[in-house]
């Protein structure tokens, strides 16, 4: 299995950075919108997968990185303007981590919806203060280098998210998922160990945020903090199955490819299949296509 | 069984070249595309554009077509999709009808976020599309070039005439509140000024949220003050939540301002004569007797769909399609020509006539109806106007 995903991965990969030498604008769409969604699945996984903390404001750091990185645009050079939203989402999560992290279970998922809309909702306020009604943003570069781009951060997001899983960072977030209290009782670091994942799923998504804004041209707070980011997040990684690393890419693969072959004919039985595969793959498959994958072959 | 099937062969022939015939027969059509926020916070919208459209269609194709240059006619065709009101899947949508679909011409979508976001793909495409349902100051910051903004409901427009409309009728007074969304936004920005040069007081002056669901404490408010004028800078939705709390709590105030919202047939269903005297934005009215086209597309548009429709982004929809039609006429379906005759040309619309100075039409005033007697009339500026201001006599 190690070996075909990495195959898999690698083909996957390279796909993605050829097809913009095509020139083809609908394809380079669409694969822009699946890199977005691997990079923010995997960023994801690297805190709830891990830990069993699920975050539901995800949008939170998609958002404050757009924001920093529309603000920034036209001022310094694109590829700082990115790095700054990322490590405005990156300095963002580490101050809050400390205090959102001692909150557990339900309440984790309340705080962190709520936390999204206040961020929202202060942003909303900022702007309208500074009598900025939505910015039009200028000087973006070209569609071919944001794909690029954007794969990138898919590629690294995975990477990053094998790297956790696979160290003693992940090892100790596995221990704190499956017993938070035992964890500590036996020397595991954990506000220490939850701080670095809740960072780390962050950074990415501010780049992300930065990147998609670009490509739309046009920011305004209540699009950048859509709440529909956060729960299409906690869906893809779901159906692919939070076991893996595997899981969020398999999760985004399905997810975008299947409202694709749906959007352009049936918007609104979109949203029905959506809300119909989620509880399906609770109910039926809790490992996700990727534990699909596994049985597939044999394996698992 | 032989027979059977030497039947059923004759049946196919016949209906192969039935088909073939057929095919020859009509025009090869001509194909617009568009996307539409069908689904997602728009919704409630759409129909007040995607309606226009397919009345147009239907007129257009009921007079055989649409006219190239040198009269050939062909029939028009939709092709359309739902962006979910995300400016992110304009984009992708309309990339997609380019490049994929090849449509011959665009429509525009509902709203500014996704005219703005579809500026620069027009350009890069050099693909000219005349735009509806936008209305920002920002439509300044676009390059002129492949797209065209009829409104002239522009907030820094807008926030001067208002002040004048209202010193104009004695108005000494106001409170303000707003949704926090940009174009009330907007709008506030440029009308305090304005309200302030004209020696006009504003008593309070307050912002709520987009989702807001209870109005009644800045409406108390605004009741104990009774200032001479309420500007509710409402989007539709709230608009209804702002006339119906008022009534409850009877608003004294005789200048009842709700700036997106009221020109909406529903809005009046809803209120019947609380209505009255209601002012809002919009700068067309089926009152306007010298616009004949108006009076025809507002019958044709009740006829078709049982209700009025709305008298601006109803308007602003059909508006664009008129441009269209006539630029298409006269230049055809090249991309540069066509570009050009948008640009350069004078448009005889239900609005009047239009022409485009850079992006925006330069010739269509910035304009205030009010509700009376369950029509809309235009009020301000004199120039326009179908029937002259009333103060609003209670709910």
């Amino acid at each position: 299995m190690k070996a075909l995903d990495i195959i898999f991965g690698l083909a996957l990969a390279i796909g993605g950075l050829l097809v913009p030498l095509s020139g083809d604008a609908y394809l380079m769409g669409l694969v822009f919108q699946l890199a977005m969604w691997i990079a923010l699945a995997q960023s994801w996984s690297m805190l709830s997968s891990t830990t069993g903390y699920l975050s539901l404001g995800h949008a939170v750091f998609y958002g404050i990185g757009a924001y920093v990185c529309v603000l920034l645009t036209g001022v310094v050079p694109f590829g700082v303007a990115l790095a700054a939203g990322a490590a405005a989402s990156a300095v963002f999560a580490g101050l809050i981590g400390l205090p959102v992290l001692r909150v557990q279970g339900p309440y984790f998922v309340i705080l962190t919806y709520g936390l999204a809309e206040l961020v929202r909702n202060v942003v909303m306020r900022i702007e309208s203060a500074l009598g900025s009604f939505g910015r039009m943003i200028f000087m973006v570069p070209s569609f071919e280098v944001l794909v690029w781009c954007m794969v990138a951060l898919g590629i690294l997001a995975t990477l990053g998210a094998a790297a956790v899983r696979h160290s003693a960072l992940g090892a100790g977030l596995a221990a704190i998922r499956e017993n938070e209290v035992a964890a500590e009782t036996v020397g595991v670091p954990v506000a220490r160990l939850k701080l670095l994942a809740f960072v780390a799923s962050a950074t990415i998504p501010g780049a992300v945020g930065g990147l998609a804004l670009l490509r739309t041209g046009y920011f305004e707070p209540a699009q950048a903090f859509d709440p529909v980011i956060s729960f299409t997040i906690v869906t893809m990684a779901l159906v692919g199955g939070t076991e893996t690393v595997r899981g969020p890419v398999l999760g985004a693969l399905g997810f975008t490819l299947l409202s694709e072959a749906l959007w352009s004919s049936l918007p609104q039985l979109y949203m029905i299949v959506l809300g119909l595969t989620l509880i399906a793959f609770i109910l039926f498959v809790p490992r996700g296509l990727s534990g699909l994958a596994d049985r597939a072959l044999g394996r698992g | 069984m032989k027979t059977t099937r030497r039947l059923a062969c004759a049946a196919l022939g016949a209906a192969a070249a039935l088909s073939v015939a057929g095919a020859a027969w009509a025009a090869d059509p001509i194909r617009i595309g568009y996307s539409m926020a069908r689904t997602g916070i728009f919704a409630a919208a759409a129909p007040s554009q995607e309606n226009p459209y397919e009345l147009w269609k239907e007129q257009v194709n009921a007079a055989g077509g649409l006219e190239l240059p040198g009269g050939e006619k062909r029939p028009v065709e939709f092709v359309s999709y739902d962006d979910q009101s995300n400016p992110a899947n304009t984009v992708r949508i309309y990339e997609k009808l380019i490049t994929q679909d090849k449509v011959d011409l665009l429509a525009a979508p509902w709203g500014t976020p996704m005219h703005l976001a579809l500026a620069p793909v027009l350009q890069r495409y050099k693909f000219p599309m005349v735009g509806n349902t936008a209305a920002s100051v920002q439509l300044r910051k676009v390059a002129p070039g492949y797209i065209w903004f009829p409104t002239s409901a522009i907030p820094d427009a807008m926030g001067p005439a208002l002040a004048e409309m209202m010193a104009a009728n004695g108005i000494t007074s106001a409170a303000i509140i707003a949704n926090e969304l940009p174009y009330a936004q907007e709008f506030r920005s440029f009308l305090l000024p304005a309200l302030k040069e004209k020696g006009i007081e504003v008593v309070m002056d307050e912002s709520y949220p987009p989702d807001i669901k209870d109005m009644t404490s800045s409406l108390v408010q605004i009741r104990d003050k009774a200032p001479d004028a309420v500007i509710a800078m409402t989007y539709p939705s709230d608009a209804f939540l702002f006339a119906g709390q008022a009534k409850e709590l009877g608003l004294k105030s005789p200048f009842v301002l709700s700036l997106i919202g009221p020109t909406i047939d529903a809005y009046r269903k809803v209120f019947g004569s609380a209505a009255d005297g209601i002012i809002a934005s919009a700068h067309w009215s089926p009152e306007a007797t010298e616009w004949t086209r108006g009076k025809a597309f507002f019958d044709a548009y009740v006829a078709k769909f049982g209700e009025e429709p709305d008298a601006l982004d109803s308007a602003l929809s059909y508006m664009s399609l008129e441009i269209l039609q006539q630029a298409v006429a006269k230049a055809g379906l090249d991309h540069e020509a066509l570009r050009e005759a948008i640009a350069t040309g004078t448009f005889d619309t239900i609005n009047g006539e239009v022409k485009f100075d850079g992006v925006q039409n330069d010739v269509t005033p910035t304009g205030f109806v009010q509700i009376q007697d369950g029509k809309i009339e235009l009020v301000w500026p004199e120039s326009i106007k179908t029937s002259d201001y009333q103060p609003k006599q209670g709910w």
